[in-house]
């Protein structure tokens, strides 16, 4: 058992160090290699169930001695890095951060102890990351030559597959760790590779995105290092499994707590910190797809989960809740107004974010298995459809959604996939919205939240139907039709879209497995709500999935059965235009009162000038830095 | 037992399959009835809308794209599987969210076709669903803070109708009823009288059976919509049915009396004062912490 943990670290390890010195022909089966191996090595360790490691004496000592010399390896990056390009902001942080790091090496009362424990959230996280970290990796393969060759930068593929091996390797690292000063250090090598991977575009605005990212993830670093100091000091806490057992009763934890909290809404691109996620749309779309769905963001938002005994039924919890649902709401808003399909993306991962943050303030069981659930779905839809519109780009050219209009002609693969995807995100019986159907239920009895749920999950159905349509309407405007068969991209596709189907349809396992031993854990009590046969029932309503399943079958069973009558039968005829149809120059041309052929253009609404994004989001900013002010000042109760 | 229930389910599944589209029928006959008298004229038979249903099913099945009658059949089933679900008394969330496939799955289907007029409705017909979802979801959320539960069925035990502290909501909701019943002045996504401009909005590409099939689903849609209003008055039954009619009549004359407004208008509208009508409700049922269980 422990050797396996032990392997999950290291295998991207010595994957990095292997792609460092194989040649280019070798990375494509190394890539699935290394699927194959994370995937049975992390669904052989959820087969096997939770564990404790304590690490002590000999073993401790080694470990310490890797985590301190692998701490200043990254601070002199650090510095090294500042000076080069000339950031003096990053450099004050360094420095901060370097205090940081000294004074806990220097702590006298140092405990001679690491833990690493895997629980059963821990277990969901690992699977995550490892299946649909790698099948991001695989993507790569098919994708990042193009992307190469496209933007004409000359190629840095030795250093992208060993960086993304190690940042797999860390958040593999970051879910297993109990002690907190190992997590802490995870959580700064997934910041430091994070800037890497966005800046290796090389150019100007990728360094600039990149600069910002590690910024903000550095003052998150330095809230979460405070925080731990703290702990220490004040309670003698170091684990996260100390904060659970300790509880929400003494406030002198709330301090520290809400330090951590703010490490983990920036890691998570809350609202005043979330500049950095949209600035890694820079990156390419493999780098994107891995920050979004499967590790960076979902790092904070482990945490974040992992605090709520400590908030749970506090004020803190209360205002985290507000919190969350607001950047949810404004969020989806500003997601109204994009026409770009990496920005609605970007926004739609911040506001589900933002969910998982309000459904795990709340507190309750119910919410708190709404958190963990639409952690594990949200991963697996967003990286569906991140890796999609990767690939429509690259077939059509442009990551606009009008452009994307008729895309189910020239790529009809594609094209079924991504609206699978935009469809599990939106509508039942699939799990991100049973769980929103969850948060909902579970913020009832708080107006505030619930109105914030409601208009932002209106917004979110109203964003993602103009998508969807886009990309079934079927008579297309002439697009540049590139459809490739490329393994290495479609089998990722493939595989997280029947992932996304499996999940849902087996959302009663993976409940009981993952989410609920989790949820009587950290609450230390009985969640209040299961499911059986595809039914959530809980105190407040229940959520017949089976039944809505049986009707999505109902469907397929008269399409099928209706095929001659309703389909195969039909006549086809063009589109109705008064008339004036123009079959010569195409179908959707008509000849207009000058007696010339125009051609008939309608595209989505945008509301561009109601819901501005620069307006909107200074008012997210103020709104967001206030409640968090007001939180400091009002008493951490 | 469970043989006994099981029947019992299955009766009930027969009638929920066949009384509302004879209800839907005879209220869609009724409406272009009262239309009609309304404008001077005779108007058709009442079971007009039945002929019609009818002749449609006997036509040829013309489309512009293969599979756009999936969508009409996805959006039937889950039309009637959300009134099933409301007759059933089930979660009152669950089953705004099951709608909620029903119309996207009618929006792509306009969409799909390519038409820029099934486009321009579909589009409209988007933001429809924005102005009435939230309100949806408030009522939703008004019943659970009186009744401590989102299940339809613990509105048996309750002593005092929804309607007696969700008033403002009950506004809201009949503003919002004709967004749904898609009548005047918040016709602008698909109508029978906004030929000029829209020829029929987002289902101005299906003909024959596939329009058969949307027709009856409107019944089944009327049905539902009136459901909802019926809930206000769960307490006695005949009372809300009588409210459930009241709403319908008070739709046709609105028909009748009002010119088409924007979508901008509507839109403005309803995120504004009625969705602050709901809130302010919900504000009152929260401070004051009414119960009525």
């Amino acid at each position: 058992m422990e050797q396996i943990v032990l392997l999950l670290l290291l295998i991207p390890l010595i994957f990095s160090i292997v792609f460092i010195y194989s040649n280019k022909k070798l990375y494509k089966p190394l890539s699935f290699l290394m699927f194959f191996i994370c995937s049975i090595l992390s669904i052989f360790l959820a087969y096997k169930g939770s564990l404790s490691i304590r690490l002590t004496g000999q073993i401790f000592k080694i470990s310490e001695g890797i985590i301190t010399l692998s701490e200043i390896l990254m601070i002199l990056y650090l510095f090294k890095i500042s000076v080069k390009h000339h950031k003096i902001g990053i450099f004050i942080l360094t420095v901060i951060q370097t205090i940081i790091t000294l004074f806990t090496i220097f702590t006298p009362d140092k405990s001679e102890i690491l833990t690493v424990g895997i629980d059963k959230f821990s277990l969901a996280m690992l699977l995550i990351i490892n299946i649909v970290g790698t099948l991001i990796v695989i993507f790569a393969n098919g994708y990042i030559s193009e992307y190469e060759h496209h933007h004409g930068i000359e190629s840095k593929q030795k250093l992208f597959y060993p960086i993304i091996c190690l940042f797999l390797s860390a958040m593999n690292g970051l879910v297993v760790s109990d002690s907190l000063s190992m997590v802490y250090f995870f959580w700064e090598i997934t910041t430091i590779t994070s800037f890497i991977l966005i800046s290796y575009n090389g150019d100007d605005e990728a360094y600039k995105s990149g600069f910002r990212a590690l910024f903000l993830n550095l003052i998150g670093g330095i809230c979460f290092g405070v925080g731990n100091i703290l702990l220490k000091k004040m309670l003698d806490i170091d684990t996260l499994s100390g904060i659970i057992q300790h509880g929400s009763i003494s406030l002198s934890l709330m301090l520290p707590v809400f330090l951590l909290c703010i490490a983990g809404f920036v890691k998570s691109a809350q609202m005043p910190f979330q500049s950095w996620l949209l600035g890694a749309m820079v990156a390419p779309t493999p780098v994107s797809a891995l920050l979004h769905s499967s590790t960076m963001v979902k790092a904070g938002v482990y945490l974040i989960v992992k605090l709520s005994p400590a908030y749970a039924g506090t004020r803190l919890g209360t205002v985290i809740a507000i919190y969350g649902a607001f950047t949810f709401f404004i969020c989806s808003a500003i997601a109204v107004a994009q026409r770009n399909a990496k920005r609605i993306l970007a926004y739609s991962t911040i506001a589900n974010l933002g969910l998982i943050i309000c459904s795990a303030g709340i507190g309750t069981g119910v919410a708190v298995s709404a958190a963990i659930i639409l952690i594990i779905f949200h991963a697996i839809s967003k990286a569906l459809l991140f890796l999609c519109t990767g690939q429509i780009e690259h077939t059509i050219g442009s990551r606009d959604i009008e452009d994307m209009t008729g895309l189910i002609r020239i790529a009809p693969v594609l094209s079924i996939l991504t609206s699978f995807g935009i469809i599990s995100m939106i509508l039942p019986p699939f799990g991100v919205l049973v769980t929103k159907w969850m948060s909902i239920e579970a913020a009832g009895s708080n107006p505030f939240v619930a109105s914030f749920l409601v208009l932002g999950s209106a917004l979110t159905t109203l964003y993602y139907t103009k998508w969807l349509g886009s990309i079934l309407a079927y008579p297309v405007t002439e697009l540049k039709a590139q459809d490739k068969k490329d393994f290495c991209i479609f089998f990722p596709l493939w595989a997280l879209g029947f992932g996304v189907l499996m999940t849902s349809i087996f959302i009663t396992p993976i409940f009981n497995n993952f989410v609920s031993p989790e949820v009587n854990k950290l609450l230390k009590k009985s969640t209040d709500m299961y499911i059986k046969r595809g039914e959530v029932v809980s105190k407040l309503g229940t959520f017949n999935e089976a039944m809505v399943f049986i009707a999505l079958g109902l469907v397929v069973l008269f399409v099928i059965l209706m095929r001659r009558l309703m389909i195969s039968s039909a006549n086809i005829k063009s589109i109705y235009m008064c008339g004036e149809n123009n079959f010569a120059e195409g179908e959707n041309y008509f000849r207009s009162w000058n007696g010339k052929y125009e051609k008939a253009k309608v595209s989505n609404l945008y509301f561009d000038n109601i819901l501005d994004e620069k307006a909107l989001t200074t008012f997210g900013y103020v709104v967001s830095s206030s409640i968090i002010i007001i939180c400091l000042l009002g008493g951490l109760k | 037992m469970i043989t006994l229930i099981n029947l019992k389910i299955l009766i009930k599944l027969l009638l929920i399959l066949i009384l509302p589209p004879v209800i839907g029928c005879i209220l869609s006959g009724i409406d272009r009835k009262v239309t009609a008298h309304l404008q001077g004229r005779v108007g058709p038979p009442l079971l007009q809308p039945l002929y019609d249903v009818i002749k449609l099913f006997n036509k040829e099945n013309i489309v512009v794209n293969k599979y756009q009658n999936v969508y009409v059949i996805t959006y039937f089933i889950f039309v009637v599987l959300s009134l099933f679900m409301l007759l059933m008394k089930m979660d009152f969330l669950m089953i705004i969210f099951v709608y909620t496939i029903a119309n996207t799955s009618l929006i792509v289907g306009g969409m799909s076709t390519g038409s820029p007029y099934s486009r321009i409705g579909s589009v409209r017909e988007t933001i429809s669903m924005l102005a009435y979802e939230p309100i949806l979801l408030f009522y939703i959320i008004g019943m659970y803070m009186l009744t401590g539960s989102f299940k339809i069925s613990k509105l048996a035990y309750t002593n005092k109708p929804l309607l007696y502290y969700l008033p403002l909501i009950f506004i809201a909701m009949l503003f919002i009823m004709t967004i749904k019943f898609k009548k005047s002045p918040f016709d602008f996504s698909t109508s029978h009288h906004a030929h000029q401009e829209l020829v029929k909005g987002m289902f101005t590409e299906y003909s024959g059976p596939a329009l058969a099939i949307i027709e009856v689903a409107h019944w089944y849609e009327y049905v539902f919509l009136l459901g909802l209003i019926f809930l206000f008055w769960y307490t006695s039954p005949i009372i809300g049915l009588i409210l459930a009619l009241i709403t319908f009549f008070l739709e046709i004359v609105i028909d009748n009396i009002c010119a088409r407004l924007s979508w901008e208008w509507m839109l403005k509208f309803t995120w504004t004062i009625i969705i602050g009508l709901s809130i302010a409700n919900i504000l009152f049922i929260y401070l004051y912490n009414v119960k009525i269980l």
